[in-house]
């Protein structure tokens, strides 16, 4: 979990500041609640929180959160309300190859709070809610690797990746045909929003990209659902029967 | 949860309804606070999303993708289609507006994805901006059609941007196009008139000694001369200006003007280098300006030969244009269009009578259709026939044959060169069928009118359109006389046409909020001639004729049916303003295709639209409902 701190954070460890303290309140009230979840409770009963992160590399090890998003889904409606949305100021300088992928700038990044101060607040939007992500392991390494940092415990909120329902609805769409493992079927975010005709949102911003997820996720879930998936435990069902290549 | 710093420059939801009407209309506190209580919803194709006075309303659903379709299902489970709507469109005002439950079932007939404003949201902005109960409850209302037109024109204005800016873009050089007049000095001013007389031309350089121009005179000089009382014959450097003002051939016309403006002046010599290459006057410019229609209309009927005339018609788009630029309604314009054809028409047969010498009888050119209804567009072809009094003796009657046919061919031919194609159904003067006298053509109408078979009654319609152009009006009158009578006696005709006049339109499908083509080279656009204009124009006639009306235009006898009690005021209202509104997108549409230069069709791509364009067009199609439901009362036509 290296990570370079820099100085006044290095001090602090030193001192006993920061890590030592027993874990906010955050996060054990959010593993709490989602202690509680029931897999068996009807989709419309649950409460998603769509979420997307926008990095400066790919490596959880190496590389840092330079901004969050995340947009709430209840009754299986998207909620312009309930919305988070921060950028996240990194150790690390900005790597000028993500920058160009999310037009975060140094300049932009420089006046965001660290992700120790973004985190608290992120956990308690998140308390007791499902986690839908695209590619969400992704972006859950990095959460997680901040988390065990930061206060020693990981969020334990059960996760949805929109990227394999996607795949499991396109199977049932093809059916068994050869082409089942087509590769050239590109299932990035965008190209999903396109294929499956949603309305598009600019990619690279992770807060569009959290709603667009949540489209995504609205329309799998609905389609699914025709197929006979109205539960938590059902909805889980379809992302397993095809791993075979992924 | 508070977007702590938020990095947020775009809210989409917030944009898409900002680009829909009537949320457009609201301030950006009032949208702001809307959309954050919105909700995004997502029903799959298929799915019925309310069922009439079954389902609690509890907010407006806005159509951000996909489309929904209404109807009324009776006990039978037999369904009545209502309406579509597609995106941008709203399912559910009605019920909250009344309070109640569905007021018709929904079904989403592609996947969906809805904005839904809760209702308490929704009535908050509705009661802080009456824009929007006055949206939702009124129909074509007049408000949104005056801005529909705005909003046309403004479209207009961004796509063509060259048509303001000529002064800045065009070279003198490109409005002169003869060498100036020059005289030498000494020349007598009565001579000097003379020379401006045989060269028609306003004004005169004169030339020193050394063959440089040094001065100008002009009309005013001379007019200025003889009041002082001048002798004729003083040389005609006493009264010229000089030293001679000059510009540039490559300056714009602009810099032109203003040097005009600044010198009190309305000549400029326009030089190459050195030398004088010619004159250019204020005249020139104003003209390049005004393409006015009175500019045109001049023009046209000075032309004295047939190479004269053919370019005209290509000025007559320029103006018309300059004229939707300008604001001017479809109806004014496609009635000035008219009256230049007409006299364009006329400009031509009297040059071709000169050629052909006299007629043996009297004749009349009648023109039909669009021509005929005085709603002639950019895409129009030729539409024409023509009457000749009845012959009393057999070898006249052959005299006339002869003639005719040389006159019509003739006529025809000059016609298309002038830009108007030959009709593809060969409806023309030219064509034997449509060219005979007086009582033959009597004859026709009668069978027409008398033992209508289906297929005569489409083919007839345009030749109840006729008007009697060049030529002895009288017979056309005459003509007009008898069937107008003919028609108020015998329902059964207008009956026919009554029923293809209601009859459901080909089968098509729907987009954007509009009803479009399904397939073909047309998919996705709409044919806004036969889905919009046609039903209005039948309308129109059937009622007309019924009625004894004699006009022919659309509009006119929407009108003179109005003033007759025919039909209800506010039927003849919408249908009047929604005929018109239907005519501008047309208009519009192909002028944009001419400057595309493509050939101007009436296919219209809803995308291409505005929230509020889309809209009015929506309600101009629901009139036409209510015009078909007007003629299957008034012919009691029994049909589902």
């Amino acid at each position: 979990m290296g990570g370079r701190l820099n100085l006044p954070q290095w001090l602090g460890r030193l001192l006993g500041e920061g890590r030592r303290q027993a874990p906010p309140s955050a996060i054990t009230a959010n593993n709490e609640a989602c202690r509680k979840l029931d897999q068996n409770r009807a989709l419309e009963d649950c409460v998603f929180t769509v979420l997307d992160t926008e990095l400066t590399g790919l490596s959880p090890g190496r590389d840092e959160i330079v901004s969050i998003g995340a947009v709430r889904i209840r009754n299986m409606q998207i909620l312009q309300a309930e919305r988070f949305h921060s950028l996240v100021k990194p150790d690390m300088p900005m790597p000028k190859l993500s920058t160009l992928i999310h037009r975060i700038t140094p300049e932009r990044i420089i006046q965001a709070p660290p992700l120790s101060e973004v985190l608290p607040g992120f956990l308690s939007f998140i308390e007791g809610t499902l986690l839908v992500g695209h590619f969400v392991d992704l972006d859950m390494a990095f959460l997680a690797s901040a988390c065990r940092r930061l206060y020693g415990d990981t969020p334990a909120n059960p996760c949805l990746d929109t990227m394999r329902l996607a795949k499991s609805w396109q199977h049932r769409l093809q059916g068994d045909y050869y082409d089942r493992y087509d590769q050239s079927l590109s299932f990035n975010l965008s190209s999903l929003a396109r294929r499956f005709g949603l309305p598009i949102f600019p990619s690279h911003d992770a807060l569009h990209d959290a709603m667009q997820t949540a489209y995504l996720f609205l329309y799998l879930v609905k389609k699914l659902r025709s197929t006979g998936i109205k539960t938590l435990r059902e909805l889980h069902r379809p992302m397993r029967t095809q791993t075979f290549g992924f | 949860m508070a977007e702590q710093h938020a990095p947020i420059d775009r809210d989409l939801i917030r944009e898409f309804l900002q680009a829909t009407l009537p949320f457009s209309e609201l301030d950006a506190g009032a949208l702001d606070r809307l959309v954050r209580h919105c909700l995004i919803d997502f029903q799959p194709a298929g799915t019925r999303i309310f069922i009439r006075n079954v389902t609690e309303i509890d907010g407006l659903l806005v159509i951000q993708k996909g489309g929904v379709k209404l109807f009324v299902q009776d006990e039978a489970g037999q369904i009545t289609l209502a309406d579509f709507r597609g995106e941008g469109a709203c399912v559910g005002a009605m019920a909250l507006f009344q309070n109640a439950k569905a007021s018709l079932s929904a079904e989403t007939v592609e996947d969906t994805f809805f904005v839904k404003i809760p209702k308490d949201a929704f009535f908050e902005a509705a009661g802080a901006n009456p824009a929007i109960p006055r949206f939702f409850l009124k129909t074509l209302s007049e408000t949104f059609t005056t801005k529909a037109f705005t909003e046309i024109r403004q479209r207009r204005n961004e796509s063509s941007d060259d048509s303001n800016l000529y002064l800045f873009s065009l070279k003198v050089g490109s409005l002169v196009e003869r060498a100036p007049v020059t005289v030498p000095f000494g020349m007598s001013i009565q001579d000097a008139a003379q020379v401006m007389i045989r060269h028609s031309v306003g004004s005169l350089l004169i030339q020193e000694q050394t063959g440089k121009p040094c001065g100008i005179i002009t009309d005013i000089d001379i007019r200025k001369s003889v009041a002082l009382g001048l002798s004729m014959l003083a040389p005609v450097e006493t009264i010229m200006s000089a030293p001679l003002e000059t510009i540039a051939e490559t300056a714009v016309c602009f810099d032109a003007l203003v040097s005009m403006m600044a010198k009190n002046i309305h000549h400029l010599a326009m030089t190459s280098g050195e030398e004088i290459t010619g004159v250019i006057t204020s005249h020139d410019i104003m003209l390049l300006q005004g393409r006015s229609p009175l500019a045109v209309f001049r023009e046209v009927s000075t032309r004295n030969t047939y190479e004269g005339l053919y370019p005209m018609r290509a000025k007559t788009c320029r103006v018309a244009r300059t004229l939707v630029e300008e604001g001017g309604r479809a109806g004014n314009i496609t009635r000035i269009l008219s009256i230049i054809n007409d006299l364009m028409l006329n400009r031509l047969l009297e040059l071709l009578l000169k050629e052909l010498g006299p007629p043996p009888v009297k004749f009349c050119w009648l023109v039909m259709g669009s021509e005929g209804r005085r709603e002639q567009t950019f895409a129009t072809d030729q539409d024409n026939a023509l009457v000749y009094a009845d012959c009393s003796v057999d070898y006249l009657q052959r005299a006339a044959e002869v003639y005719f046919e040389a006159f019509t061919q003739r006529a025809v031919e000059h016609l298309v060169r002038c830009g108007f194609p030959r009709c593809p159904g060969d409806m023309m003067a030219s064509n034997p069928k449509w060219r005979k006298p007086l009582s033959a053509w009597k004859d026709t109408f009668d069978h027409w009118i008398a033992a209508p078979e289906p297929k005569e009654v489409l083919h007839s319609t345009i030749f109840f359109d006729f008007r009697g152009g060049p030529g002895d009006s009288s017979l056309a009158e005459e003509l007009r006389s008898h069937i107008t009578g003919r028609c108020a006696a015998n329902d059964i005709f207008l009956r026919h046409m009554a029923v293809d006049c209601v009859q459901a339109r080909p089968p098509l499908s729907f987009f954007n909020n509009i009803v479009v083509e399904k397939n073909g080279e047309h998919k996705n656009t709409l044919d806004i001639k036969t889905r919009g204009l046609l039903p209005f124009m039948d309308f129109a006639r059937i009622m007309a004729l019924r009625h004894g009306i004699r006009q022919t235009s659309t509009l006119e006898r929407l009108d003179q049916l109005k003033a007759g009690g025919h039909i209800p005021n506010d039927l003849a209202q919408e249908a009047m303003a929604a005929f018109e509104f239907l005519q501008q997108i047309r208009l519009v549409h192909q002028m944009d295709m001419l400057d595309r230069n493509l050939e101007p069709n009436n296919h219209i791509d809803p995308a291409q639209l505005s929230a509020l364009e889309k809209r009015t067009m929506r309600d101009a199609f629901g009139a036409v409902t209510k015009l078909q439901s007007h003629l299957k009362e008034a012919f009691r036509l029994q049909m589902a």
